[in-house]
């Protein structure tokens, strides 16, 4: 029945009643979308992404992550990552990489996969000077002896941490290992290429 | 009615889209959960209940348990403990320091900030993560009760009424067979004003023979069946113990994590 027909029936004589169609008001229109983002903001704080592993009171995979009791090896590790992201990764970055022309990458480097570590850890004890070769590049470095002021365990966990991480899998390396080493070459002047390739691995 | 067929699609809608938020969703979360990694051990977790407990579970069910008692521990946060395992080259100074602040009630930041000012001055200290809430402070649980814990359970028995003790670590609180046993038979005889009602009916009382049943049910003073009688569980009632038995929540999940405490007070 269109409203033309509608209008010409006389009241009370019975033409059916019928919804007429009306735009929703723009305040409820506005008002939802407002609720939808309030929620959409309330799952993000609470939902920890609707992760199956995540229950209240956490609210996020890297919250529980944080608070997952660590022990032995994975200990190490992450004072290592600690360790490192506050005194290597500025120049050789957080995933290894190096920074061009200022610090090589550690990430699949000849020096820190092999299969020693006696090199490698000379290098932040006593510095670095000079040419050097790392995956075929030629760098002019010159690196502090950022790892002199570190403990020996500290030292131990951030170059267990460099061996092991980013497609690393070199062995581990001890506080003591590190305690030995350190008491060869501590004071010694910044290290050159030919002087880390005369001692052994 | 103009448009009357669309209600069928539109009932399809509504009842798809609730059936995939709460069934097709929580399956796709949870469904394929298998045992999971104990932390920092090799051991799995929830051990596999054998035999009588995994009957038990029905027994619990058909005498509705679950009404007056829950098996879920609830968590309210969570914080850091630090601990001073060795005091190191200058014990005077650790100790100094260490009794200038605070090591408990930590958040995560705080303790690390905390452990690296201890290990600056040669100590060295483990952090502890502490779970906090009105069900562990009650002596209920030591963490929250997560989906791992109900893997073997079918149905899962939650419960939503606390007019009895949550169940979900009783395997651990209250470990003695007999003492359960008398306290399904008689709840007063064990727990005093307890309000649970006697389950009389998975027992046997009868008459004495040459020697008692190695069964027969050790009670306290002044609550033992009348002379020339025993008590003996059905074999519904050592279901149901065994069942309560296997109830241990205790192992630190990668979900639930916590520090077990070694030294039981």
């Amino acid at each position: 029945m269109n409203d033309e027909a509608r209008s010409n029936c006389p009241v009370g004589t019975g033409g059916e009643p019928e919804a007429t169609r009306s735009a929703v008001p723009m305040g409820i229109v506005v008002l939802t979308f407002a609720l939808l983002f309030l929620g959409g903001v309330y799952f993000d704080h609470h939902s920890g992404w609707f992760n199956a592993r995540v229950y209240s009171p956490y609210v996020s995979g890297e919250q529980l992550e944080l608070y997952q009791p660590k022990s032995g090896a994975a200990a190490a590790l992450a004072q290592g990552k600690k360790v490192y992201e506050t005194v290597c990764g500025i120049c050789h970055g957080p995933d290894g990489m190096g920074k061009p022309g200022q610090a090589p990458p550690l990430a699949g480097s000849e020096w820190v996969n092999a299969g020693g570590f006696h090199r490698l850890a000379q290098i932040p004890l006593d510095g670095l000077n000079g040419d050097l070769q790392v995956e075929g590049k030629d760098w002019n470095l010159n690196m502090a002896p950022m790892g002199a002021a570190l403990s020996d365990s500290d030292l131990a966990a951030v170059l267990t941490y460099i061996r092991s991480s980013w497609g690393n899998k070199a062995g581990p390396v001890s506080a003591d290992d590190v305690k030995a080493i350190r008491a060869v070459v501590a004071g010694h002047p910044a290290v050159n290429a030919g002087q880390l390739n005369s001692i052994p691995e | 009615m103009k448009n009357g067929f669309s209600v069928f699609p539109a009932a399809f809608i509504a009842l798809g889209l609730s059936w995939c938020g709460f069934v097709l969703g929580p399956a796709k979360q949870l469904g394929t959960e298998k045992q999971a990694a104990v932390l920092n051990s090799s051991d799995t977790y929830p051990i596999q209940p054998t035999g009588y407990a995994t009957l038990g579970l029905q027994v619990y069910r058909a005498n509705g348990c679950a009404a007056c008692h829950t098996e879920q521990v609830r968590q309210d946060g969570v914080a850091c403990e630090v601990v001073l395992v060795k005091a190191g080259k200058n014990p005077a100074a650790v100790s100094n320091l260490v009794s200038t602040l605070k090591l408990t009630g930590l958040t995560k930041d705080e303790a690390d900030a905390v452990s690296d000012q201890i290990t600056a001055l040669g100590g060295s200290v483990e952090t502890h993560i502490v779970p906090v809430g009105v069900d562990i402070a009650r002596g209920w649980g030591a963490r929250q009760s997560v989906a791992a814990d109900f893997l073997y359970n079918d149905p899962v028995q939650l419960g939503s009424l606390r007019a009895g003790p949550d169940l979900a670590n009783i395997g651990i609180r209250d470990p003695d067979m007999n003492w359960q046993l008398v306290h399904l038979y008689a709840p007063s005889a064990v727990a005093k004003n307890s309000a649970m009602p006697p389950f009389r009916f998975l027992f046997e009382v009868r008459k004495l023979g040459d020697a008692p049943s190695p069964d027969a049910l050790q009670f306290p003073q002044g609550f033992a069946p009348a002379a020339g009688s025993e008590v003996v569980p059905t074999p519904e009632a050592k279901q149901i113990v065994a069942y309560l038995l296997s109830l241990k929540a205790d192992a630190p999940l990668y979900e639930a994590p916590f520090t077990p405490v070694t030294t039981k007070p």
